[in-house]
């Protein structure tokens, strides 16, 4: 139900002070004409727009999303903890129903980030939207439903690792193909854990998309999988990298598309991620997002150098043949055998490398889940890196356990705990305050 | 040296005569709204005879002239030529004004993205008329990054247009094309207005043959600019009763708190403004008039209807509420409507009129709740307090609630909260120290209530401030309020402090022409400075710095 005149909540956030070095794309300009011109245009101060501003997240709300290693205190900036907090203030201002919708237009962005962060990959080192996710839920209840539309270039890698087996959370990315691009990853194969398969949801587009194209996966995908799946709330991870002039990225979506997609979507909560085109795109696309989702008129929103020609029909033929793979793997994720996908023992075993392009860390992880039939099941993960170099072990609960999963992830608990191999043993239930001495 | 301070109010014209630092007399007339003028040359006559003729005097105004033009709507036509390039659509704001949209714009750094059309130029002859008795305001967006298009069409207007022509750059630094358009349209629509009020006041001096050395206007800002600047920018006078009475408690105050709150309590309305490190606070984007968002610099004033002569309210539970509207004459002063000055009067709190009359108002009220009179003027009494406390507590939240764009503020964020609480106004002793003791602050009570504003008007300095937009890619120098654009040369080099130089140097110069000494005091309001890179390559600095006349207010003994 789309209110007739929303109010928007803006939480703007541009970190004037932070960089990850001067000369880096994350850098303190990279905010600075997307201000000039909504400052311009007079949107600060529009009364269907509310700026609000941002806070401080707590190690406790971090903690129930991510692990840190080897600590809160060595890996995590307080810009990073401004974004998150800033990302959580949005969302509550929507639940508390002091805004329509929110957006949490701030840096440095989160969604490359895993659950495991030994530093910062894709300049992300905090995953803003799962913070978020999880803030909302221990607020609320663990039966929100929330989705995840992620629209930026890349694929959205750490949001999908954060909620690969939670059944609570629809994650959907839209991106470059990832044969093309960083991170290289997003396949439509990509489909979740054993508790919430077919939730994870990833449409690659070919180099060079642009607002057909990503609009025609909106509509004949994205839209009507979030109409079955009918969430609590929609969060659209907003990069702005698919823009034609964006200069690490290969897309041709405009300013004008941006908004309409925004406008289609109609998420409560819009979290910026990434957007390099600092001059040329982001201060026309966050002009345009803003009074797309305020319910205003923004047609006359154009970046300058004029309208972009189209993408050719070979693109587009390669969208529509996506979206029909996307839709049939969607129509049939119920009907998969499980077993055939993770197997029948009582544990499904992944080993990952994961490369951390920004601090160039190399992580190794070794990751059980024990599948049961009456909860998403509890994890042990053994990870280690180039940063780390003692593996650190992890025990992590999903947001409903069954009293039999919960028993064994204690037990399990409780021997790595006395293991000299470890340098710490973790334990992360997403309902409570985790630490890593005690247990819950 | 003398000034005299006059403050035109709703009800009464002020009159204050100060020699150096000390109020050395207090005159009051009423206002005459038919002929504003008249009064106030009364007032001043009023105030003229203490003068004992020893010395220069000076005399600084502080007129509702434009702010009651606006609030009536009587500006003269006007309509606006706006240059908008892309973005919001101007039909969707729905401005209270004709407005002609022209093509071309400026891009976000004051780069010309597209030219204007010499055909749509020439064609404004026809839309606008000879201009006669109305008003034009030329506003393009960015034009304080870039005023070549607003200055294009200045030359285009001047060559027909017989009307007042407001320039959108020359009024503000600042970003905000909407409020950059209004405050434009305000300053056209009451120019001619105050052109003959300047007029008027060259003509009065000449025939009182009093010696003044020099007239000046109060501004929203609680500074004053000359008679002559305020034909050019007479937007900038309105509010300005509001900032002379911040400046009558800054001056009259002995607090020493680096940040206190200011109340100033009236018959009909409580004002609240606060002062945070010495200074009293700004609007963020500027003063708000009838509804109209403009750019104009404005003390911050938060306005309640709350006063000694509320009406009051009662609920069926016995809840009290006071205000917004006025009730009239309190009932102890002759009047029908039981207000807060009668709990003041029944309670001795403060002598005001008859308290017996006001005792037997009570009583007829009390009785409806059961209640004694005595309890009915305690509640009364405790509910303006209380309401106070809401607005207070509102006022601080909302400034708390101002964004923060960098680490290091959100950090440790300006610490905004008073140390203390300085009240003035007639029902001030009352409830000011009821409202201390609420928030738990000490507090003051100033003497000269009733001659505060004047008081203000003539402690008031002046206020002039510049805006430097320099962009070293670009090697260009721009200064909006001057009309000004340069190149910079040897952009390399041409760091922060450079800019802050140059912004100095030039509001000194401007000061000067405008015939403020060498002594003024400059400082910069806002600044700062961005590296610009391209590729990984630093291509060059954007810097912004915004430099003010200080506004020092004179201390004033009792």
């Amino acid at each position: 139900m789309a209110k007739q005149e929303p109010v928007v909540g803006l939480v703007f956030f541009p970190a004037f002070d932070w960089c990850i070095t001067p000369d880096h794309p994350e850098r303190q300009e990279r905010l600075l004409y997307t201000r000039d011109q909504i400052q311009e245009e007079g949107l600060f101060d529009h009364p269907r727009i509310q700026e609000f501003r941002p806070r401080l997240a707590a190690p406790e709300e971090i903690l129930r999303t991510h692990v840190v290693l080897p600590s809160l205190e060595r890996n995590i900036t307080e810009s990073h903890r401004i974004a998150a907090g800033g990302t959580m203030v949005a969302a509550d201002l929507v639940v508390d129903g002091r805004v329509d919708r929110a957006f949490a237009l701030l840096r440095p962005p989160g969604h490359h980030a895993n659950r495991f962060v030994h530093g910062a990959r894709g300049f992300c080192v905090l995953n803003n939207e799962a913070i978020m996710v999880d803030h909302l839920r221990h607020r609320l209840g663990a039966d929100l439903r929330i989705a995840i539309v992620d629209t930026d270039a890349h694929h959205a890698d750490g949001t999908q690792d954060v909620f690969y087996n939670d059944p609570g959370v629809l994650h959907i990315s839209l991106h470059q193909d990832g044969r093309t691009l960083y991170p290289g990853t997003g396949f439509t194969f990509e489909r979740g854990g054993p508790g919430a398969y077919g939730q994870t949801v990833n449409i690659p587009l070919p180099p060079g998309t642009g607002d057909e194209g990503m609009l025609m996966a909106l509509e004949e995908v994205v839209l009507p999988i979030l109409e079955e799946w009918q969430p609590d709330l929609v969060i659209n991870a907003a990069g702005q990298d698919n823009h034609f002039s964006d200069p690490i990225t290969n897309m041709g979506f405009s300013a004008q598309g941006y908004a309409r997609l925004t406008d289609l979507l109609s998420p409560h909560v819009v979290v910026l991620e990434g957007g390099y085109s600092i001059e040329s795109a982001l201060p026309y696309i966050n002009v345009g997002l803003l009074l797309a989702l305020a319910g205003l008129d923004y047609s006359k929103v154009q970046e300058p150098g004029g309208v972009r020609p189209r993408e050719s029909r070979d693109i587009i033929r390669q969208v529509a043949e996506t979206c029909r793979e996307v839709r049939e793997l969607w129509k049939t994720r119920q009907d998969v055998d499980l077993k055939s996908v993770f197997g029948s023992g009582p544990f499904f075993e992944r080993r990952r490398q994961i490369y951390y392009d920004t601090d160039n860390i190399y992580e190794s992880q070794q990751e059980y889940i024990r599948l049961c039939q009456s909860c998403p099941g509890w994890r042990v993960v053994y990870t280690s890196s180039t940063w780390n170099r003692t593996p650190a072990a992890a025990v992590l609960l999903p947001w409903k356990p069954c009293a039999s999963c919960l028993g064994e992830a204690q037990e399990q608990y409780d021997q790595l705990r006395k293991d000299q191999r470890f340098s710490q043993a973790i334990w992360q239930d997403p309902r409570s305050s985790p630490g890593s001495d005690e247990i819950s | 040296m003398y000034v005299i301070g006059i403050d035109v109010g709703g009800t009464h014209t002020d009159a204050a005569l100060l020699k150096d630092s000390s109020v050395a007399a207090l005159a009051k007339v009423p206002t005459d709204h038919g002929d504003l003028f008249a009064s106030t040359r009364r007032a001043l006559e009023e105030i003229w005879r203490h003068y004992p003729g020893d010395g220069p005097v000076k005399l600084q105004l502080s007129t509702t002239l434009s702010t009651n033009t606006i609030v009536e709507g009587r500006g003269a036509p006007t309509q606006v030529v706006a240059v908008p390039g892309p973005g919001v659509n101007l039909a969707s704001l729905k401005l209270p004004f004709t407005v002609h949209e022209l093509q071309g714009y400026m891009d976000h750094r004051g780069r010309e993205a597209a030219p204007l059309d010499s055909q749509e130029l020439k064609g404004l002859r026809a839309l606008l008329g000879t201009g006669e008795g109305e008003a034009v305001a030329v506003v393009g967006k960015f034009s304080q990054r870039n005023p070549l298009h607003e200055q294009k069409i200045a030359a285009e207007l001047e060559q027909w247009y017989k009307g007042t022509i407001s320039l959108g750059h020359r009024l503000s630094g600042r970003a905000n094309f909407p409020r950059r358009m209004i405050t434009a349209f305000l300053n056209a629509s009451v120019a001619s207005q105050q052109l003959d009020f300047t007029r008027m006041w060259q003509r009065v001096l000449e025939n009182l043959r009093i010696p003044l050395e020099d007239v000046l206007v109060l501004k929203a800002d609680g500074g004053t600019m000359t008679l002559e600047e305020s034909g050019q920018r007479p937007i900038e006078t309105i509010l300005s009763g509001p900032a002379a009475s911040t400046m009558g408690v800054q001056a009259l105050t002995s607090c020493k708190e680096p940040n206190y709150l200011l109340v100033d309590i009236g018959g009909t309305t409580t004002d609240l403004a606060a002062v945070v490190d010495g200074e009293v606070l700004y609007e963020r984007d500027g003063a708000v008039i009838a509804g109209y968002r403009t750019l104009v610099p404005a003390v911050l004033t938060r306005s309640l209807g709350l006063g000694g002569d509320s009406e009051l309210h009662f609920a069926e539970d016995g809840q009290i509420t006071v205000g917004p509207r006025r009730a009239g004459t309190p009932v102890c002063l002759g009047g029908a409507q039981l207000t807060p000055t009668d709990a003041v009067s029944a309670l001795e709190l403060a002598q005001v009129g008859s308290r017996v009359k006001a005792v037997e108002a009570l009583q007829d009220c009390a009785v409806r709740y059961g209640l004694t009179w005595a309890d009915l003027a305690k509640r009364i009494i405790q509910a303006f307090v209380a309401q106070l406390c809401q607005a207070v507590e509102s006022l601080y939240r909302e400034l708390e609630s101002m964004p923060l764009y960098t680490v290091r503020e959100v950090l440790n964020p300006p610490e905004l909260r008073p140390q203390a609480v300085v009240g003035l106004g007639a029902p001030a002793p009352v409830f000011i120290p009821k409202l201390a003791e609420a928030l738990n602050l000490p507090h003051e009570v100033l003497p000269f209530s009733a001659g505060a504003n004047a008081i203000g008007a003539a402690a008031a300095a002046a206020t002039l401030s510049i805006t430097v937009h320099a962009d070293t890619e670009l090697a260009r120098l721009t200064i909006p309020e001057l009309g000004l654009q340069e190149e910079v040369e040897r952009p390399l080099f041409f760091d922060l402090a450079k800019a802050r130089r140059a912004a100095e140097e030039r509001l000194r110069e401007l000061a000067k022409t405008q015939g403020f000494g060498e002594d003024a005091e400059i400082y910069v309001v806002e600044e700062e400075s961005f590296q610009m890179v391209r590729g990984f390559r630093t291509v060059g600095q954007r810097h912004m710095v915004r430099t003010q006349l200080r506004p020092k207010v004179r201390r004033v003994r009792g």
